[in-house]
């Protein structure tokens, strides 16, 4: 703290400070903290028992005001003043006992995520992990490819080729993709006929929207390798798949934990991706739950404990690779150990 | 290795490649066909042939033309807070050691680490409860929160390269701390700071779980397509996939022909010093 005031001065520093506060916690804390709040409360069943038994009086009072407007009958009228007079009192008592409807802390919330809902997160979990390890198989060897590449041009053409879709936006060419899977007869048509959810069509665009996230930090790792290493196991009569196994695998480790850490999160998150591949149809997917419970079944206790789910579901992935991996969050952007 | 890589593993792996750069290519080349071929299934109306009239839809279309206004504006609120947050971010955790840095950098990076519907949803309940419904704004703070954990990275890449003792030398010669900010940091940080607003608005622009998460009865262009693509195809949302694409295209080709100019010498370093986290060594 007193090194960020020795480098730029204490009023910069106190500036800096507090910028970095602002964003940490209104944008990243203080809502991840309201939405686990939102996750552990409920409101008590009793309140929306009373709430409707307010609305059934006040129904009841509208009709015999309807009553009394019709009716000529002076004793008739005096009866539905006097029941009128009850029924609102008692309409009145119960909105003053539940002004202030008492709220339940604890895990009722998430006790909700049983039978088939407990199915599909880990479905989801399990499908994120196929697309992970699919991804992987995939991009090494490009990122091995471009990292030992010989002809210059060619990596600045496959590279262009990595980069240029992700221009497109991620709608267009999920839809793109159920239109070619479509024809190959692999998935749902994504415009008009019956939809069908085929669960490789997921995989494929998954797959296709986390490539850029795996080869670029394996690439990135393997440049950096010392191609001298290289050289002195080859002179010392190691085979070629010896050298791959000892020296090319352990280091691409970094960027292979990263990479599967962005690729994982992609899969287990999207929400866009199982929808438009699925025909809108798609139940398997966790995302999709989150978002159902929310907005459209209006449960929003529930959603953020789903949601909450998901999140913690995805951090431990996260930091289950980069402790498998031996990565610290530090190395995503330094190479040097200058936090060491 | 490289240069002795011959025979069946070198075809295998250029076999590889090749199918590689089509299964990436592909959406590009279909996005683009409906829009002119006019045949596509749902496209209202059935007509045929050399779709010009889809464009004219485009245009014509109020929802359609009020998104990209509303996604123009987002990304420039996007661009304009997350730069601050980020380069602050940065500058603040290139001082720090040790476990607090470690901590902060990874709180400050969770709105990435995690699906985007969680943020979005984490945003609007939060503002919900302060009174603030879901809407443009809300989808602002919500992208804000991930592009500036983006800008923040770009920024302390950049800063590995700065050589500390600058600042020093400028403090010695009598600057004032904010004038060799101005002079001597700042100006390192400037084409990073291009990088990270162009990052910030193509991921604004181009985020869909965030915003649609956020935005409550409000939309952008994406959303907005996103919705229209599953109820009801139109033309107009085909012509919007070419622009999309000729877009996409002008940009790879100007990127190539930068690259192009850029690239230093050939050989396997190439790749090493093309690539942004290894550049080192350039801040005189």
């Amino acid at each position: 703290m007193t090194e960020v005031g020795r480098t730029y001065g204490a009023r910069i520093a106190l500036g800096l400070w507090l910028i970095v506060g602002v964003w940490l916690i209104g944008l990243v804390l203080a809502p991840l903290a309201t939405l686990a709040g939102r996750s552990l409360s409920t409101v008590e069943p009793a309140v929306m028992t009373q709430t409707l038994e307010i609305d059934r009086l006040q129904d009841e009072i509208a009709a015999m005001r309807w009553d009394w407007e019709r009716s000529v009958d002076a004793e008739r009228r005096a009866d539905l003043d006097r029941r009128v007079r009850m029924l609102t009192d008692r309409a009145l008592r119960l909105a003053a006992e539940t002004r202030e409807p008492p709220t339940v802390w604890g895990l009722a919330n998430y006790a909700r995520l049983g039978g088939l809902h407990a199915r599909v997160l880990l479905h989801t979990l399990g499908f994120a992990l196929v697309v992970t390890f699919v991804t992987f198989g995939a991009c090494y060897p490009i990122a091995h490819g471009l990292a030992f590449a010989t002809r210059p041009r060619r990596a600045a053409l496959l590279a262009a080729a990595l980069v240029v879709p992700y221009a497109l936006n991620q709608i267009l060419r999920t839809h793109a993709w159920a239109e070619i899977l479509a024809t190959l007869g692999l998935a749902a048509p994504s415009r008009g006929g019956p939809a069908e959810a085929d669960p490789r069509a997921v995989l494929v665009a998954m797959v296709h929207a986390s490539v850029l996230f795996m080869v670029l930090p394996i690439w990135s790792a393997l440049a950096s390798l010392d191609r001298r290493l290289i050289e002195a196991a080859r002179d010392l009569g190691a085979s070629p798949l010896r050298i791959h196994a000892r020296i090319v695998l352990p280091h691409a480790g970094r960027g292979i934990a990263i990479g599967a850490a962005a690729t994982f999160v992609l899969a287990a998150g999207s929400h866009a991706v199982p929808r438009i591949m699925t025909g809108g149809q798609g139940g398997d997917w966790f995302a999709l739950l989150v978002w159902r419970r929310v907005f459209e079944a209006a449960d929003w206790n529930v959603g953020a404990a789903y949601a909450t789910t998901l999140f913690l579901a995805c951090l431990l992935a996260v930091f289950a690779l980069m402790r498998l991996f031996g990565v610290r969050f530090a190395d995503l952007v330094r190479r040097g150990g200058r936090h060491a | 290795m490289p240069e002795r890589r011959r025979g069946l593993a070198g075809f295998v792996l250029n076999v590889w490649m090749s199918l590689f750069v089509l299964f990436l290519v592909a959406p590009l080349m279909v996005a683009t066909l409906p829009a002119f071929d006019g045949s596509s299934g749902a496209s209202a109306g059935g007509a045929k042939g050399f779709g010009l009239h889809a464009f004219s839809a485009l245009f014509a279309d109020d929802r359609l033309m009020t998104g990209l206004l509303h996604s123009g504006l987002v990304g420039l609120a996007v661009v304009v807070l997350s730069l601050p947050l980020g380069l602050a971010g940065a500058l603040v955790l290139d001082r720090l050691a040790g476990r607090a840095a470690g901590l902060l950098f990874a709180a400050l990076i969770v709105p990435i680490l995690v699906p985007g519907i969680v943020v979005g949803l984490s945003t609007l309940i939060f503002w919900r409860e302060l009174g603030v419904p879901g809407g443009l704004l809300l989808a602002v703070l919500a992208q804000t929160s991930a592009a500036a954990a983006y800008a923040m990275m770009l920024f302390l890449v950049r800063l590995e390269s700065f050589d500390p003792e600058l600042m020093e030398a400028a403090l010695d010669l009598g600057a004032s701390q904010s004038l060799a900010m101005r002079r001597v940091l700042l100006p390192h940080l400037g084409p990073t700071a291009l990088a990270a607003a162009a990052v910030a608005f193509l991921l604004s622009v181009g985020d869909h779980d965030m915003t649609v998460s956020s935005i409550g009865s409000d939309w952008t262009l994406l959303t907005e397509i996103a919705a229209r693509l599953r109820l009801d195809p139109t033309p107009a949302v085909d012509a919007i996939g070419v622009l999309f694409v000729a877009a996409t295209l002008l940009v790879a080709g100007v990127w190539v022909a930068l690259h192009h100019r850029t690239r230093p010498r050939p050989g396997g370093e190439a790749d090493r010093t093309r690539h942004p986290t290894s550049r080192r060594g350039l801040t005189t």
